[in-house]
């Protein structure tokens, strides 16, 4: 509620200069909540709300339940098989529209038609209505009973410079079920968001699916003129790139301080789950007063109990934990530093209180107090959580999958990694870590020889369980292909020999492997720092159409004495203005040696009101304003690619960027939503938010 | 010269407030005598509806014709004939008009049609529930109806697409309500429908929620009417006399007695709202309108009328003529009022006289010259309130005359009304007969006009004025074609052929020409189709861009490949099922896939959306779909999945069989085959482990791994070892799960053994790491002797075990390691014997 534009401007004339210019995210939530409330309303009276747990926690960022009882909300459930007893009269069923969900709800009504227990229907679909949804109804034979409605909730702000869709299983369906529902729900997003910030001038992209746009988004009559109701020029281009352009990328693990709390614990929708004890504010008496200045051996012994303890959801934010701001983008090898730097600056701060000598030096202090107490208790969290994944990150698996990946990446030795991985597989290594090296090195390598293969999928098999083997068929099928055999079959379908990734090339042409690592967790002077020393694909061809130079070689070692202090915060005068949006310019080849389709297009409707095709007019635009880049991920993006995108737009003045994805992944997530593994964690019947 | 204005107008309350009675139009001998009719007039200058009433005895005579059946006319207020047909279906209980000015009639089976002024109508029904239960009575408001069942309950529908009845709050009536009304939703502070109904002496009222007694005494009341905006309603009781309220009963407004009006005779025929604060009382010649204090003015009729309220006023149809009563609006009393010295009367003065060439124009001029601006404004205004064109252009040019004088004057509302005027004169032609104010104008928008307009056919009137207005033209254009192709006739001397081109040429060329690229060829095509002109539809459909309105008529059309390759196409899943979904239904399985697989590559991902649909609802059908496709692959999928979900043994063995049967004859899958053989010979194994363990143990379904595992931890090495061979299990994978297994159980001794039975294929580094993991740091020194030399210091540190660390420093006489080793020991105790054998390295 607090998106008022006064604050927003006094956020971004704050400390924050970074933002300047940054699109006015908070919109979008404000959409989404208003969106809700009407929904609601249009339902008379008490209701209780039958919760989709897959949208809870999307919910939970754009509202509270407060909002939700103000608006005759009495009683929330999670939407599960079994019975549903609901007290008043109204029923409103909150979910996306899978036959799954619908068969639930069937069942309910017939439950209650059974019991004669009278109640109002009301099926809101998130985001559209569907024919799907009302012929199941009818197949069950309670259509009749049931309003249908919807409640469009798109994007979803989850930090200022990332809005997502979170769509859990979007890559699974595109690729592996060939449902193409998401897709067409981004495009109808990305046109509420072209509706609200103004016309895209210039639509650039990579990739098979993400070419499908190129087909949706200029059909619609929308006047962008008129539409525009914030924002004005801002946008200068729609960068859209679709999850297998990179496969890479994701298989990779997360080396930043985010990801790898990804990858460790698992964030789920900007969601958490910590023991208590984190979140709570420290005892008043503390038997281990000292928690910050533990060393490493004593905080492994520690870990232990705190990871059986009761878990709570918490939401990890930058908006109101600026530390975790600071951190989230960090390699996780830097962390420790920063923490520790932290927990001085906050001891001195604390010794001020004996340095108070007048009242008013006391009252000062006091009056800086909470403002202490809230960092410190963010050091605390974040200091626990260090503790939780430090531990993982000795251990042998950890390290040893670390090394295949790089020797992977940098094309070494390729089948002794393979027997790497059938060492991993032996020692009981996660059946997700173990597929994603295995595809890492199909992709990397052109495909792994036929006998090591079936000898590696039978091993896995093995251990695993039998019931992996559709799996393993999808990942080795076409559209996803990503574990190939070496040489193809004959009878391979010529699509998936084209699908073949060319990565060798790609790696010298990008440059995707840094040569000097030494410096690297110093510096952070490339990209490459999120992978501890690989760039990622897919930033890398942002970077062809936004950041030319990067691509060719460091902007950040030629002004290195300007970096020095590395807090990113550096001098402005030292950034160089962002070129204008020119395509792919200069990178036709390495694009076009990339599978998938390449465009970039000028939609109709915009090329007519001004001339923006002409260069030199951009160019001229360009001088002296700020303009964002709108990156769309069609099936999801890492922790790390975000954070390599604002190390990005940190290097140039005049460009922002605007992240948008169908969702959170990471490989884990990846592997799973293929393999068809629901992680729930619904514990009550009654749900919360 | 037209009447001055101040002619039409009647004082009240002292000669503050003024009414005036405008004829609109005169209609003498046009309409029937409307004491004999049921009644019902759209507002905003509406057409009325008249229905035969059965239930007043009508004197059979020439005049009259006979109508052996119910019979609708709708008139113009112009009294013009707009639309008459006949009602065949059961008894009519109600008809009222929607806020499109659609006409709404309903029987007593519930159901109803809304009628276009075309005379095609829509039908709907509340449902077969009420058809049994028979509907009492209904009131429809614009936006939907409510209907009074015959069991006494209220039942709403909202909008006029055929929406579900919803049932309201059950008030518990034991008779009709004396009256009701209901308050539209958009009135109403809920936001949802509001029923007033007339109980014994008090009012009920009822919404979706519940239903509450307002515990009123001075009823039962014969009329009840809302004011227009719903804030207030105004009661008639049996002793005449009239209440006003507001809504909520909170507050008592006014009172009035009408039972001794002079000059009333007869009932009172109807009470209705002009605008929001004055009340009409109508007998059969005379209407009453009673001011909000009370105060009267009577208009005498020659018959009997028919009174309709709108926004601003009431308009009034006798037997010679359609009448509009209201306030006399602020701004025209302002000009016009004997006497009034406000700047806008004076400007207006100042015109007459500068018309006059009289210098008094100057003089006049000067005394406002600060209130200038408002009086322009005011004159704008009042032209907008003025039924004659005479007047309204004298206070348009007096404006004009005032603006002159100013320096600075944004025109912008002078040219709207100017504009404004030009259409509503227009539209109050008796021709077209639609007698509405500029008030009402506003309030109900051009473009809603403009769509009045065309409703009655008039697409050139309506084109001009959307052009005029610059409205799109697109709903305009759309009607026209629509029409255009239902009075083209096939051409009789060409081919069939030619006359659709010409049609659809001509079609697309008029919406070319005028822009109407909005304007959806489908509904058209639609239209085309439903009038049995296939191939006109099939041509106009090309034109359609957006396939979500293209393909639901292409099926309907029959055109079933033409419509899926459209909606894949279109990208949008949803219009994919609605395809897929259609052709299920109504084609033969057979054809069904047919039509799908020989899409090839083009309907793939129609195939592949039918997957996902079939796998969740409709498994048999993806079974045949993939086994009449030869798709082997999916198939034996397909069967592992069911397998996952099976609980019997036998079953799960069975489908997994199955898959490996549809493995082996795909030539390229042989290794999958192989597995599915792996694995159902697993499970047989396991079932027989299972009986050897008398079912205490579960082995069905587990991994191999799992199972060797199980064996281990449960003593039966024996059968772990047939499994390992069995399966195939690399040493390096046996050797973990065993040591792992072992450990769990602590069979240290166990462990031992197994680890010296043969050199072990994993190392014995796994040994130590492993033991330490799980806190048997004891143990796992035992092992760090067998590891390469060069490690096992840390191995030992790793253990815990410093002085053993310390020894193997010592024998390997390494200094610097011993160093190190000192600094990092936890403590002192250690710190000293390794101090102790560091110096016995010397």
């Amino acid at each position: 509620m607090a998106a008022t534009p006064a604050s927003v401007t006094e956020q971004s004339s704050g400390p924050d200069l970074e933002n300047e210019g940054l699109l006015d995210t908070s919109v979008l939530s404000e959409l989404a909540k208003k969106d809700l409330v009407d929904a609601l309303n249009s339902v008379n009276g008490a209701k209780t709300l039958v919760l989709d747990p897959s949208i809870a926690s999307p919910l939970g960022l754009v509202t509270e339940v407060s909002l939700l009882k103000h608006h005759g909300v009495d009683k929330m459930f999670w939407l599960e098989p079994g019975p549903l007893s609901a007290t008043s009269t109204n029923i409103v069923y909150l979910c996306r529209p899978s036959i799954r969900h619908v068969k639930i709800i069937a069942d309910h009504v017939k439950r209650h038609a059974k019991e004669s227990a009278k109640h109002t229907y009301t099926l809101l679909l998130v985001p559209r209505t569907s024919i799907l949804v009302e012929r199941i109804l009818e197949e069950e034979g309670v259509l009749g009973e049931v309003n249908i409605s919807s409640y469009n909730l798109q994007f979803i702000p989850i930090a200022r410079d990332v809005i997502s869709l979170e769509y859990d299983n979007a890559f699974k369906e595109i690729w592996a079920d060939g449902d193409e529902s998401a897709i067409y729900e981004s495009a109808q997003a990305l046109l509420t968001l072209r509706k609200i910030y103004g016309p895209f001038p210039r639509i650039i992209g990579k990739g098979d699916h993400a070419a499908v746009y190129r087909a949706l988004l200029p059909s619609s009559n929308v006047s962008p003129r008129v539409a525009a109701l914030a924002g004005g020029d801002k946008i200068d281009s729609l960068i859209i790139l679709d999850r297998r352009v990179d496969m890479v990328t994701p298989l990779l693990t997360q080396l930043t301080y985010e990801g790898l709390i990804d990858e460790m614990i698992g964030i789920k929708n900007s969601h958490i789950e910590v023991p208590v004890s984190l979140l709570s504010p420290p005892n008043p008496t503390p038997a281990n007063p000292a928690a910050p200045s533990t060393s490493a051996s004593t905080s492994a012994v520690t870990a232990v109990p705190l990871s059986k303890e009761k878990k709570k959801k918490y939401h990890l934010t930058a908006a109101n934990d600026p530390l975790f701001g600071e951190l989230r983008d960090m390699n996780f090898a830097s962390v420790g530093k920063r923490l520790n730097r932290t927990a001085h600056r906050l001891d001195e701060d604390y010794k001020a209180r004996l340095k108070a000598q007048t009242v008013t030096q006391l009252r000062d202090f006091v009056g800086k107090l909470g403002g202490l107490q809230t960092e410190h208790q963010a050091l605390r969290l974040h200091t626990g959580l260090s503790e939780m994944i430090v531990p993982q990150t000795r251990t042998e698996i950890f390290n040893k999958s670390l090394e295949i990946q790089q020797n992977l990446l940098a094309s070494y030795d390729v089948s002794g990694q393979i027997s790497s991985i059938e060492d991993l597989i032996a020692q009981g290594a996660d059946m997700q870590l173990v597929i994603r090296l295995l595809c890492l090195a199909s992709i990397t390598s052109g495909g792994i020889k036929t006998k090591p293969l079936e000898n590696l999928k039978r091993e896995i098999l093995q251990s695993y369980g039998y019931n992996f083997l559709p799996l393993l068929l999808s990942l080795s099928a076409p559209p996803l292909a990503v574990l190939l055999p070496n040489p193809l079959p004959a009878s391979t379908p010529p699509s998936v020999v084209a699908s073949r990734y060319p990565y060798t090339s790609v790696r010298k042409s990008l440059r995707l492997l840094m040569e000097d690592t030494d410096a690297l967790d110093e510096v952070e002077n490339d990209i490459g720092y999120v992978y501890s020393g690989y760039a990622p694909i897919s930033i890398r061809l942002v970077q062809c159409v936004a950041q030319k130079g990067g691509v060719l070689s460091n902007p950040a070692l030629d002004k290195e004495k300007s970096a020095d202090s590395g807090s990113g915060n550096g001098n402005a005068s030292s950034k160089v203005q962002a070129h204008p949006i020119v395509g792919w310019k200069g990178f036709e080849d390495v694009l076009a040696a990339i599978p998938g389709e390449t465009f970039d297009i000028f939609p109709k409707d915009y090329a007519g009101h001004e001339d923006a095709t002409s260069p030199a007019t951009s160019l001229l635009q360009a001088r002296n304003q700020t303009s964002t880049t709108v990156v769309f991920f069609l099936g999801g993006c890492t922790y790390t690619e975000i954070a390599a995108l604002r190390w990005v737009s940190r290097q140039n003045k005049g460009r922002n960027f605007l992240i948008a994805t169908t969702g959170i992944i990471s490989g884990n997530s990846l592997v799973d939503s293929v393999a068809g593994i629901v992680r729930g964690s619904t514990g009550s019947k009654d749900a919360g938010l | 010269m037209p009447d001055h204005p101040t002619s039409s107008w009647q004082a009240m309350q002292d000669g503050n407030v003024f009414y005036r009675r405008q004829q609109l139009y005169s209609i003498a001998g046009k309409l029937p005598n409307l004491d004999d009719y049921k009644i019902a007039a759209c507002r905003y200058g509406g057409p009325l509806a008249l229905m035969r009433d059965n239930d007043k005895l009508v004197a059979l005579g020439r005049a009259t014709p006979v109508f052996a059946k119910a019979q609708i006319q709708v008139y113009s207020p112009a009294g013009e004939g707009l639309l008459l047909f006949s009602w065949e279906q059961a008894k009519i209980v109600h008809f009222g008009w929607t806020g499109d000015e659609r006409l709404v009639v309903l029987n007593d089976e519930g159901t109803y049609r809304i009628y276009d002024l075309q005379g095609e109508y829509d039908q709907y029904s509340l449902g077969s529930d009420v058809a049994e239960i028979g509907v009492e009575d209904a009131k429809i408001h614009e936006n939907g109806l409510v209907a009074l069942t015959n069991s006494l309950t209220f039942l709403e529908v909202k909008g006029w697409s055929g929406g579900k009845p919803l049932t309201l709050a059950n008030p518990g009536l034991s008779q009709p309500p004396h009256s009701w009304v209901v308050i539209p939703p958009d009135l109403t502070i809920s936001r949802h429908v509001e029923v007033l109904a007339s109980v014994e002496g008090t009012i009920y009222s009822v919404d979706t929620l519940e239903s509450t007694d307002q515990r009123l005494s001075r009823g039962p009341f014969t009329h009840m009417a809302p004011s227009p905006n719903g804030k207030s309603l105004a009661l008639l009781n049996f002793s005449g006399l009239l209440l006003v309220v507001s809504t909520d009963f909170q507050r008592n407004l006014a009172e009035f007695d009408t039972s001794e009006v002079p000059g009333s005779e007869g009932q009172i025929r109807q009470v209705q709202w002009c605008g929001n604060d004055a009340i009409l009382v109508t007998w059969d010649n005379l209407a009453l309108m009673v001011g909000p204090f009370g105060d009267t003015l009577q208009f005498f009729y020659s018959g009997p009328t028919y009174a309709v309220t709108e926004v601003d006023g009431v308009r009034v149809v006798g037997p010679d003529v359609c009448d509009f009563i209201q306030k006399v609006p602020a701004s025209s009393t302002s000009v016009f009022r004997p006497g009034s010295t406000s700047p806008s009367a004076i400007l207006y003065d100042a015109w007459e006289n500068f018309a006059k060439r009289s210098p008094k124009a100057d003089e006049s001029i000067r005394s406002i010259r600060p209130e200038l601006g408002r009086a322009v404004d005011e004159c704008i205004d009042a032209a907008g309130q003025e039924w004659e064109p005479y007047w309204q252009r004298r206070l348009l040019n007096a404006a004009k005359f005032g603006r002159s004088f100013l320096d600075l004057y944004d025109p912008t509302d002078f040219v709207n009304m100017g504009q404004a005027l030009k259409v509503l004169n227009a539209v109050r032609d008796f021709e077209i007969g639609i007698p509405i104010t500029y008030t009402q104008y506003v309030h109900a928008s051009p473009t809603q006009l403009v769509a009045r307009l065309t409703a009655r056919n008039l697409h050139l009137l309506a084109l001009r004025i959307s052009t005029y207005l610059s409205l799109k033209p697109d709903h305009v254009l759309k009607h026209w074609a629509c029409a255009k192709i239902l009075r083209s006739k096939p051409s009789t001397t060409g081919t069939e052929f030619e006359g659709d081109n010409e049609v659809c040429k001509m079609i697309v060329d008029k919406f070319a020409k005028l822009g109407g690229g909005g304007v959806s060829y489908a509904d058209i095509a639609k239209k085309a189709w439903e009038v049995g002109r296939t191939s006109l539809a099939t041509k106009l459909l090309d034109y359609e861009p957006r396939a979500s309105d293209q393909v639901p008529l292409l099926l309907s059309m029959k055109e079933d490949r033409l419509a899926l390759t459209k909606a894949v196409d279109s990208g949008d899943p949803d219009l994919v099922y609605h395809v897929l979904l259609h052709l299920h239904k109504s084609m033969s399985l057979g054809s069904f896939f047919r039509l799908i697989e020989d899409g090839g590559e083009r309907l793939a991902p129609a195939s592949r959306l039918l997957q996902v649909y079939a796998r969740e609802q409709n498994r048999d059908m993806l079974r045949d779909f993939y086994y009449s496709d030869d798709r082997r692959v999916e198939s034996a999928v397909l069967s592992l999945e069911e397998a996952g979900s099976m609980t019997d043994p036998t079953a799960k063995i069975n489908a997994v069989k199955a898959a490996q049967k549809f493995f082996s004859e795909d030539k390229d899958r042989g290794f999958e085959a192989r597995m599915m053989d792996e694995s159902a010979r697993l499970l047989v194994a396991q079932q027989q482990l299972e009986k050897d363990a008398d079912g205490k143990i579960p082995f069905f379904g587990l991994s191999v791994n799992k199972t060797i595992e199980t064996c281990l931890l449960n003593g039966m090495s024996k059968k772990a070892d047939k499994i390992k061979s069995d399966c195939k299990v690399p040493d390096k994978r046996f050797w973990y799960i065993k040591l792992h297994a072992l450990t769990a159980t602590r069979d240290f001794e166990g462990l031992e053994t197994f680890a010296k039975s043969k050199r072990s294929p994993i190392g014995y580094e796994a040994f130590v790491h492993h033991l330490v993991e799980k806190g048997h740091g004891k143990e796992a020194a035992t092992y760090v002797a067998r590891c390469d030399a060069s490690k096992r210091v840390d191995l030992y540190v790793e253990c815990g075990e410093w002085r053993m660390a310390g020894k193997e420093c010592k024998d390997r006489g390494d200094k610097a390691r011993m160093d190190q080793l000192r600094r990092t020991c936890p403590n002192s105790l250690i710190a000293r014997e390794l101090e102790q054998i560091a110096a016995s390295m010397k």
